[in-house]
């Protein structure tokens, strides 16, 4: 009765600090500030695609437009950097209104830095090790409570794969599908882990008190576009391989078909058509993987920051809730379609 | 293309990750791991057959052991039969002898009794003879009268008694 009584308490208390937050929030969010003449507690979020280079710092400070790098920062610890990675000076000299809010410039597209969405790549792959590999790691026979998790979990995405592959053909495709799956699943999770980050950590202009923080450290790896590119091209070179491998180079007729029309058979026209049609759609694959989830991702992302930016501090749960599920989905739809893929390359011939 | 943020050596790095975490992954997690739940699976379905195999070994021990039981409840049955067949016999036999051995008593008994009767008869009868001779001289010795016969009647009776005894 009265460790109830303590936890209804507890409960309530939790309550009012939640709903005293959700106010300050409004009070000193975007849409307070206005109404009371508050100053704001954070500033407008600039929302930008391209992702923001980390490292080298020659390529953070060209990316933002200075010559001279303020001093108070990160990247005035390390001006060595500067030596191993001469400044790349084609683009982005032009644009230099420092005075500009969030003025960044992308990177051009041959030129190697690592990005913040790179390192949260790495953070993320980094966990998921860590995961597994502590999870595989003693292989009792009768597993404890943290390895039987990881083996649900990783049973549950094989079976996945045998619903869609047969048990055979299930078993060969998994590593790769459940890497995209786990890949897509902990970047998108470990996003919303990141987000006070991103926020507060980075490089920037000003100094301690007035400071401006115009590359973020940290950003979620789906945001970036070359990541969900990347999967899709591991996706898209994976189908066809088994393609090849299953059917041999019969795989291609599904694209070249002009066997009928060789026969001198009319209706081979309509077969060459489908041919190209298939050709086009194996190659559009690629292009609608990345999208979804580049924009998922990144819609995500901008929720998240703006909710956080109109309504500070609790607000944004029911957003984590939303992006949780939208993670997960992404993951399968990801997963889900690399297998419905694969196995209609590698069946293809049956029909 | 450059808006978009594609860079082609940040999609080369993607991919580098991620084919050195399905590396990683592959060697240390998922070869493991399915090799450990095949081991499971294995282990199960040889327990399983362990248990069918165990369960009809004892139902045919059990059919054994059924046989077994009845083999000695048949030898138990023949063994009792025999044994009160036998005892029948025995009895039988035994009280055959009795009853020869208890005839073979009797007669001996009642050609004892004759014997002893007519021993005695002829004894009596010897006896008798002189008590009669000796009654009859006394008798025509003496006069007659009832008185005297009576006496002399018992004397000789008491003569014949003593002489007997004698």
């Amino acid at each position: 009765m009265p460790s109830g009584a303590a936890a209804k308490r507890v409960m309530l208390l939790a309550g009012l600090v939640m709903v005293a937050l959700l106010i300050a929030g409004f009070v000193v969010g975007a849409i307070g500030s206005q109404m009371f003449g508050t100053s704001r507690f954070l500033d407008q979020p600039a929302i930008h695609l391209p992702p923001q280079p980390i490292f080298p710092f020659s390529a953070v400070k060209e990316s933002l437009g200075y010559s001279d790098y303020p001093s108070k920062d990160k990247a005035e610890a390390k001006p060595t950097a500067d030596a191993e990675h001469p400044p790349a000076s084609e683009a982005s000299g032009h644009e230099s209104g420092a005075e500009e809010e969030h003025h960044f410039t992308p990177l051009p597209v041959t030129q190697f830095a690592i990005t913040n969405t790179l390192l949260s790549a790495w953070v993320a792959s980094l966990v998921i090790i860590l995961f597994f590999v502590l999870g595989a790691r003693k292989k009792a026979m009768v597993p404890g409570r943290f390895q039987s998790v990881v083996e649900s979990i990783f049973e549950g995405v094989l079976n996945f794969a045998s619903s869609v592959l047969g048990p055979d053909m299930a078993r060969k495709a998994f590593p790769v599908v459940a890497t995209i799956f786990f890949f897509v699943l902990f970047n998108a999770w470990i996003a919303l882990f990141l987000v006070p980050l991103y926020q507060a950590v980075g490089f920037g202009s000003g100094g301690l008190w007035d400071f401006k923080l115009e590359a973020h450290l940290i950003r979620p790896a789906g945001t970036d576009v070359n990541m969900p590119l990347a999967l899709a091209l591991v996706s898209f070179v994976f189908v066809e391989y088994w393609g090849l491998r299953v059917l041999g180079l019969g795989y291609f007729k599904k694209f070249f078909a002009f066997g009928n029309l060789l026969r001198g058979r009319p209706s081979g026209l309509i077969d060459v058509f489908v041919g190209i049609l298939e050709l086009i759609s194996e190659l559009v694959r690629i292009v609608s993987f990345t999208f979804r989830l580049f924009g998922n991702m990144t819609a995500g992302e901008i929720l998240v920051v703006m909710i956080t930016f109109l309504v500070p501090f609790v607000a944004n749960i029911f957003v984590f809730g939303l992006e949780l599920l939208v993670g997960l989905i992404q993951a399968v739809i990801f997963a889900g379609l690399t297998l419905v893929f694969l196995s209609l390359a590698v069946h293809h011939e049956e029909h | 293309m450059v808006e978009l943020g594609i860079n082609l050596p940040l999609l080369i790095a993607y991919l580098v990750t991620f084919v050195i975490l399905l590396a990683i992954l592959y060697q240390f997690a998922y070869k493991p791991l399915m090799g450990a739940m095949d081991q499971r699976s294995e282990r199960i379905q040889e327990g399983l057959s362990a248990a069918e195999r165990a369960r009809e070994e004892a139902a045919s021990s059990q059919a054994a052991i059924e046989e077994q039981l009845n083999e000695a409840r048949r030898e138990g049955q023949r063994l009792m039969d025999q044994a009160r067949e036998a005892s029948q016999r025995f009895r039988e036999s035994e009280m055959e002898r009795a009853r020869q051995e208890a005839e073979a008593f009797a007669e001996r008994a009642r050609a004892d009794i004759q014997r002893e009767r007519d021993a005695a008869l002829e004894e009596l009868r010897a006896g008798f003879g002189d008590l009669a001779i000796t009654a009859a001289e006394r008798v025509i010795r003496r006069s007659l009268d009832r008185q005297a016969h009576e006496e002399l009647i018992t004397q000789v009776l008491e003569e014949g008694e003593s002489l007997r005894r004698g």
